[in-house]
């Protein structure tokens, strides 16, 4: 049989266990503090990660939107169709002023049942990556080969449910558009007259892509061509051969400059990107910059809420502290009566502060837990609601700063609680109550 | 021949603004031997006994408890110290509420030089020795009766040579306080441990062989 005895630790777990409200109040305290933390620290680095990923292994992107940013938001995020297209003359004569490693246009605009398409070439699936060192993979079928043929983003097979070998037609525009088999003349500008059949569904790869169609860039233009035609009154099949130069319109070009072998910088980046600024008819960015921008945009209100959730971790330390400090009163017999039985003030200072530190470990491990369940119920919502996909697991750093942090802070509340019964009067303590 | 429980030598102690001191001159508790120390109430014996234990610090003097001097003792030495050489009984009993009886002991002897493995053994033999049978209970739930034997047990648990018992009486009737003493003396002989109590009740008299009254040894002024 093991032997029994009384330990420190025993003496602290009955103690803590002696006011179990005031116990669990402190611990959920510090616990939805430490999830708080976690969880915006978590955020934010899975949100940078997203958007990171989107860009892939573009060096330049080219776009007549506005600003750079605009273009970068429209362009690999799908935020909005880019307003203001690109003459295909445009694409040819920036593709041959410089030996890119590749130059894959791109035009958007249109969508179906509110995904955005995009059109593009062949290369945009080859040599294209949407996440650095990770090319696209198909889940089932294969990449467009010829025209009216669509392939499908992770996320929009899913919300679409469409299969493989399914027809659709796009909508001019993101409004709703329908399946082949459920023509609606009044379901606005839908392109009726083409369906695209559906030839591959791609893996997901945690970037806005994923919410994405991708059709062959010949297709939009006979497309737009066809209403042109129409409106000229023009009836008839309209096929390649009836497309003008005024049709052939892209909305942005993915750049990709020389590298060595071995690293994904350029040596040219910087001379090709003024080169291609001093073009006033369009605009071009650098992704990967224009992200960072967009994070130092809204680091001043990630950096309250950072604030918010350290204010709320100091107050419950205060808690704690005030919480262990107003037991004392009741417990200086005990106190009293341990230092009889040969407790030293040290050992009694210990036990008190190890309390203190049982709160706040208590409460820190409980708000790692909650912070994972947060993560992963905030990154189901964020990607059912606005498609990015975000890990929810918690960063390790972080996870330890803010665990350490806590386990101070829990020690520094501890410190008066446990000098209060480093002094108590022992003598004075055991005698009768009055 | 084993060295005195107790002895004290030219002892001084007062209290802040107090208008009295406490004097004891010579005082020796031979081991195993039951000492009653009996005065008025507020004539110090509490002080006294506190004192002894190093839980007050003395003006002048010295106090040596099994052949070691507490008053030269400091901190957690001195603590250490009182864990193992003395054993303290209360009026109220002073138990750690929200603890069975068992860890009561256990509280004692975790300070003790005892070996933890043996802690368990010695534990529930004492207790059962003296009468309780649910050591495993909490001590609020036991009667005052029980938490008298449980206190005691507490106290001899570390095999003190010397044991204090601080009018741990005052609080009974006479059937009652009988009992009690009868089971402090009987246990402390079986431990082999001296008694030093304190009581201002005449009737305790007749169950010491030795009586020192504490009236004679206060100096009348404050230093």
């Amino acid at each position: 049989m093991s032997a029994k005895t009384l330990t420190d630790w025993q003496i602290v777990m009955r103690s803590l266990r002696a006011r179990p409200l005031s116990t669990w109040i402190t611990i959920g305290m510090v616990a939805t503090s430490v999830a708080l933390l976690l969880v915006l620290f978590g955020m934010r680095t899975a949100a940078r990660g997203a958007f990171d990923r989107g860009s892939g292994n573009i060096h330049l992107l080219v776009s007549a939107d506005p600003s750079p940013l605009v273009a970068v938001l429209n362009g690999i995020f799908y935020a909005n169709a880019p307003s203001k297209p690109i003459a295909w003359s445009k694409y040819q004569s920036i593709r041959s002023a410089f030996p890119y490693q590749w130059a894959i246009p791109t035009q958007q605009g249109d969508s179906y049942r509110g995904s955005p398409t995009m059109a593009t070439s062949t290369d945009f699936f080859s040599k294209f990556e949407p996440v650095a060192g990770e090319p696209w993979k198909l889940a089932s079928g294969k990449f467009f080969e010829r025209p009216f043929e669509i392939v499908l983003g992770a996320a929009a097979a899913k919300s679409s449910g469409l299969r493989l070998g399914q027809e659709v037609f796009l909508t001019h525009g993101s409004g709703a558009s329908r399946e082949g088999s459920e023509p609606d003349e009044h379901a606005g500008h839908v392109h009726t007259e083409y369906p695209f059949k559906v030839v591959g569904v791609l893996e997901p790869t945690g970037s806005a892509h994923d919410r994405a169609l991708f059709i062959d860039l010949e297709s939009s233009w006979i497309l737009h061509a066809f209403d042109r035609r129409e409106r000229a009154g023009i009836s008839g099949v309209t096929t390649a051969a009836d497309l003008e130069d005024d049709d052939r319109k892209i909305t942005g070009i993915l750049l990709r400059l020389p590298t060595r072998p071995g690293s994904d910088a350029s040596a040219a980046m910087q001379q090709q990107f003024d080169t291609l600024r001093r073009d006033t008819a369009i605009v071009v960015a650098q992704p990967a910059q224009q992200i960072q921008k967009l994070f130092e945009i809204v680091s001043n209100v990630d950096g309250i809420f950072i604030g918010m959730a350290v204010a709320v971790l100091i107050s419950s330390s205060l808690s704690t502290m005030l919480a262990l400090y107003n037991s004392m009163a009741a417990r200086t017999r005990q106190i009293a009566v341990l230092r009889v039985l040969g407790a030293s003030q040290g050992r009694v200072f210990g036990l008190v502060l190890t309390e203190s530190l049982v709160i706040t470990m208590a409460g820190a491990l409980s708000g790692i837990v909650l912070a994972l369940l947060g993560g992963i119920a905030a990154s189901a919502w964020l990607k059912a609601s606005i498609g990015l996909v975000i890990d929810p697991t918690l960063d390790p750093r972080s996870t330890v700063i803010v665990l350490g942090g806590a386990v101070a802070l829990g020690g520094i509340a501890g410190l008066l609680p446990a000098w209060r019964a480093y002094q108590v009067p022992v003598a004075d303590n055991l005698r009768p109550a009055a | 021949m084993p060295a005195p429980a107790l002895i004290i030598r030219d002892l001084r102690f007062s209290y802040p603004e107090a208008a009295w001191a406490l004097s004891v001159p010579h005082l020796q508790v031979e081991a195993g031997e039951h000492v009653l120390l009996v005065g008025g109430s507020g004539r110090g014996k509490s002080t006294l006994l506190q004192v002894v234990a190093g839980l007050r610090e003395l003006g002048s003097g010295s106090v040596e408890v099994a052949g070691m001097r507490m008053d030269t003792l400091r901190g957690a030495a001195r603590d250490e110290a009182r864990g193992r050489s003395i054993g303290m009984i209360f009026q109220t009993f002073n138990l750690l509420h929200g603890f069975t009886a068992l860890e009561n002991v256990f509280a004692a002897l975790m300070f003790s030089s005892m070996p933890a493995a043996e802690h368990e053994h010695r534990a529930r033999t004492l207790l059962s020795t003296l009468g309780i049978a649910n050591a495993d209970a909490e001590v609020d739930r036991l009667s005052v009766g029980q938490q008298q034997r449980v206190a005691v047990a507490r106290a001899l648990a570390a095999r003190p040579a010397l044991v204090l018992a601080d009018e741990p009486t005052a609080s009974l009737d006479p059937e009652n306080t009988e009992t009690a003493m009868d089971l402090i003396q009987s246990a402390c002989r079986a431990e082999g441990a001296a008694l030093l109590c304190t009581s201002h009740d005449p009737s305790m008299r007749a169950r010491f062989a030795r009586i020192e009254t504490i009236d004679a040894m206060i100096a009348g002024a404050a230093r």
